[in-house]
């Protein structure tokens, strides 16, 4: 599969993690990402490692293993990887392939270079993360 | 009520202000307010409009959720940036644990106050993150 950046760049908007971007922010991002193909049962990123990049699935679908344990799947549109990428610790969990899987990949350091100059990537950032950590507090309570 | 210069260095010292020159401190100091609770009082209340991001520079606070505790906020601890970002009422009630001092920037500000400063935006996403990492739990 080879995307347009256009393409790439509608994909990353409809991400919560970067929602409300403004579209040459998007645009930027679409063009530092890779695509990555992932065969079935192949790890796209792997527990106790240390985060190079952050992935968002464009097609196919994957399941999030932490100690053995099946914690979820995840289809286009969800995206991962992001807490290693953000604070460089090893990853929290393992995420496999399932099926023939396709992701755009975000390096960690184009990543953070981009943050310099792009406060509004950094604010979404900040965004997508407050609503993951709601999210927590809520399901605690019920 | 400390002076500019007092809150300067009271700011250099907090994790979220480490990568601020002075110059830059000092604009952040003229855009926060200063405020004092009573122990008991109610920084922020639950399921309620009227925000703020506020720092806190003294003593500590409780965060409740539907009246149970969660967690004790101290000295460098910043909260209330969620309901702001998210738009919505505030997740938990934050309340005074004897008395507490805090600088808050008022929520319409809050954008614009990041923008103007993205190394403090990059500081608190760090600490979402360890957030996130520490309930240990997934969710989405």
């Amino acid at each position: 599969m080879t995307m347009t950046v256009a393409e790439r760049a509608a994909l990353l908007s409809r991400v919560t993690l970067f929602a409300g971007l403004p579209e040459a922010s998007l645009q930027a991002l679409a063009e530092l990402a890779g695509e990555a193909e992932f065969g079935d049962g192949d790890a796209i990123v792997l527990q106790g490692q240390v985060g190079t990049g952050l992935f968002v699935i464009v097609a196919g679908a994957a399941r999030v293993v932490r100690g053995g344990e099946e914690l979820d799947r995840l289809g286009p549109g969800d995206y991962l990887g992001e807490l290693a990428v953000i604070d460089r610790m090893p990853r929290m969990a393992s995420v496999f392939a399932v099926g023939p899987t396709t992701c755009l990949a975000l390096a960690s350091w184009d990543l953070f270079r981009r943050v310099d100059g792009d406060p509004e990537l950094v604010h979404s950032l900040l965004r997508g993360l407050a609503l993951r950590v709601r999210h927590l507090s809520e399901h605690h309570s019920h | 009520m400390a002076g500019t210069e007092e809150l300067i260095d009271e700011l250099s010292d907090l994790a979220l202000f480490a990568d601020l020159a002075r110059p830059e401190l000092a604009g952040v100091a003229h855009t926060l307010e200063e405020e004092w609770y009573a122990d008991g009082q109610r920084i922020l209340r639950e399921g309620f409009s009227g925000t703020g991001f506020y720092i806190l520079l003294e003593g500590e606070v409780a965060v409740r959720i539907e009246g149970q505790e969660r967690a004790r906020l101290r000295r460098g601890a910043f909260f209330g940036e969620a309901a702001i970002l998210l738009g919505e009422p505030p997740g938990a009630d934050v309340v005074a644990a004897g008395r507490v001092r805090v600088v808050h920037v008022a929520g319409p500000a809050l954008h614009e106050f990041l923008m103007r400063h993205p190394n403090v935006m990059f500081r608190m996403l760090q600490e979402q993150t360890r957030r996130l990492r520490s309930a240990n739990r997934w969710a989405r």
